[in-house]
């Protein structure tokens, strides 16, 4: 057990956590706002991936447009998600409990239908750039690197949006009071229905920077779903900026169970600390007092 | 209804069929006992297929390295699952809002499953928990033996519709008692309920036992009859959406929904095998189609409520 292998296990940890915080603060920004979880997360996140494959793949593009498509198109599909079924389901009565129920029908809808569209095989998408560069005295392939990179000004703008634009600010009006929101002229269904765009385009980006790593698959969203879960639990559901933290937080946690247990232990150490949390501190790092 | 089912085997003897029934009946039992902590008391869990894995394994294991009698293998197999569904629902009790009880239960559901398939020998993990022993020939009126084993499904039928009945039964007496009252307390108002002096941390808890071990008497049966166990096919999370779809499409929160639901779902399921690979979705499709539009299910079609 030497401090090498743990350190570079932990900077394995950060660069998959960042991920985790990208797909992590769409589910936050939706839960923040409409109060619901979205169990098609994975799904649109595994969207994300095959049009990245797609379109390296089968239309030989340069990785900057595959991911751009893919952002774009997880995009349009989150709208329709939010406009089709969500929306009318808003203001009927059981809100805490159909979107689950709505959302995992698309999700099992979605994975299906991949699976028959695409097929089983898994589908590998080459490197965005080849090679590895020495970091601190660490060998790490320049993927990673770009990983941590792109989720780093991704999220520093995104917080900057959110905190400075005028739909940053209607979205966080909404979030807190959607009545009195409404009342002072923010249409609620429009903030409603970009939240579900971006949160999708988020998981979209985090899956075709992945995708080199882990490879396509219609099963691919469902691991980031359940660690995203934990993540916002973490962090407390609603907040980005715990979304961010919990999601370094778990990609440690990981790291460290694959040094000290096993790979196959790890997700058992991931949902240990996400049960120690809800009993000892259900509102997470930065969440509000409901839970 | 009841009559119909017990004489059914007279007339069907295509085991394809009877195969299909047992499942229905087994579904039913699952579905009624999610129905109880979902339906009527208002907690949305993520954790039955938990439950029902764990009756599965247990039962099995005891029967396999214990030489336990498979019959004692459904109580010891409800009996597990219902410790399992007390450590779930501790933590629950404090959590108020819906999201949070089910990543905590599907949380606590993910660890079984990562458990069991870690722990290979055990339960032989991915590669299957095969050579289960069936249920033991029992002679309950001397010298008429009631054989398990050979290709007549007509004696699994029995027991589960034995099961069946005495869940059902167990389960609706429950409800109409003051028990039920408390749940719909719960689901309803709960700080209306506790103003009233209703305990209701001790009634949640209760629901939670008694949800988990009709499930788990439910995955202890499954693992007698199919005789064939695997991490993925009993606790996945597949089969807890396939128990939500059941009890939604039949109507959550009435007491013959989950039924209905059950062997409408089982039934459909195996017509459209026809359509092959589009199964599942038609069957994704369905469960947004059903909370959009009809979401108190069909048995609110069929029984019209008076109200």
């Amino acid at each position: 057990m030497n401090l090498k292998l743990i350190a570079e296990q932990m900077l394995n940890g950060i660069v998959l956590g960042s991920m985790y915080a990208l797909v992590a603060s769409g589910l936050t920004l939706i839960w923040g706002t409409m109060k619901m979880l979205n169990f098609a997360h994975g799904e649109l996140y595994m969207m994300g991936g095959y049009v990245l494959y797609f379109s390296l793949i089968l239309l030989g593009l340069h990785p900057f447009w595959g991911i751009l498509i893919a952002m774009i198109i997880a995009f349009v599909f989150g709208l329709l998600m939010e406009k089709m079924i969500l929306r009318p389901l808003l203001d009927k009565p059981g809100w805490h409990v159909s979107p689950i129920v709505a959302t995992l029908g698309i999700s099992i809808f979605l994975q299906n239908f991949a699976l028959k569209a695409w097929g089983e095989r898994f589908k590998s998408v080459p490197y965005f750039i080849e090679g590895t560069m020495d970091l601190f005295g660490f060998r790490v392939a320049y993927q990673r690197v770009l990983i941590l990179v792109v989720a780093a000004i991704v999220m520093v703008g995104f917080w900057l949006y959110v905190k400075r634009s005028r739909f940053g600010i209607a979205l966080r009006a909404t979030a807190q009071d959607r009545d009195a929101a409404t009342l002072l002229g923010i249409n609620s269904h429009r903030v409603y229905l970009l939240t579900f765009g971006i949160s999708s385009a988020l998981a979209a980006l985090a899956a075709t920077m992945l995708a080199p790593i882990f490879l396509v698959n219609p099963w691919m969203g469902i691991p980031p779903q359940l660690k995203a879960f934990i993540v916002v639990v973490l962090g407390g559901l609603g907040s980005f900026g715990g979304a961010i933290l919990g999601g370094f937080l778990l990609g440690c946690i990981e790291s460290l169970a694959t040094v000290f247990l096993s790979s196959e232990w790890k997700d058992v150490a991931a949902f240990a600390v996400l049960i120690a949390f809800l009993i000892f501190k259900p509102s997470g790092f930065f969440g509000t007092k409901e839970w | 209804m009841a009559i119909i089912l017990l004489i059914l085997p007279v007339f069907i003897q295509d085991p394809y069929i009877m195969n299909i029934v047992i499942l229905s009946l087994l579904f039913a039992v699952l579905a009624c006992s999610w129905n109880v902590i979902c339906g009527y008391t208002g907690i949305f869990t993520l954790s039955h297929q938990a439950f029902f894995g764990i009756g599965a394994y247990v039962s099995a294991l005891s029967s396999m390295r214990l030489g336990l009698s498979p019959w004692l293998g459904l109580l010891i197999g409800g009996a597990s699952a219902c410790l399992t569904g007390f450590v779930i629902g501790l933590p629950c009790l404090r959590l108020r809002l819906g999201p949070y009880i089910a990543i905590t239960t599907l949380a606590f559901s993910e660890i079984a499953r990562i458990v069991c398939m870690n722990l290979v020998g055990l339960t032989r993990g991915e590669m299957g928990l095969w050579g289960i022993p069936g249920f033991t020939d029992i002679s309950p009126w001397g010298g008429h033996v009631i054989s398990f084993s050979g290709g007549d499904r007509t004696a699994y039928y029995y027991v589960i519709l034995v099961i069946f009945f005495a869940s059902l039964g167990l389960i609706g007496w429950m409800l109409r008692s003051f028990i039920g009252l408390a749940f719909r307390a719960v689901r309803d108002e709960q700080d209306a309920a506790l103003s009233l002096g209703i305990d209701t941390t001790w009634f949640k808890l209760l629901a939670f036992i008694t949800s988990s071990f009709f499930a788990g008497v439910a995955g202890s049966f499954y693992a007698h009859y199919i005789l064939i166990l695997t991490p993925t096919s009993v606790f996945s999370i597949e089969l807890m959406i396939e128990v939500i779809a059941v009890t939604l499409i039949g109507g959550l929160g009435t007491f013959w929904g989950p039924v209905i639901g059950a062997f409408s779902l089982t039934v459909l399921l195996e017509y459209l095998r026809e359509f092959g690979e589009y199964r599942f979705m038609i069957y994704g499709a369905m469960l947004v189609a059903t909370i959009m539009f009809m979401p108190s299910g069909l048995s609110s079609k069929l029984f019209p409520e008076k109200e």
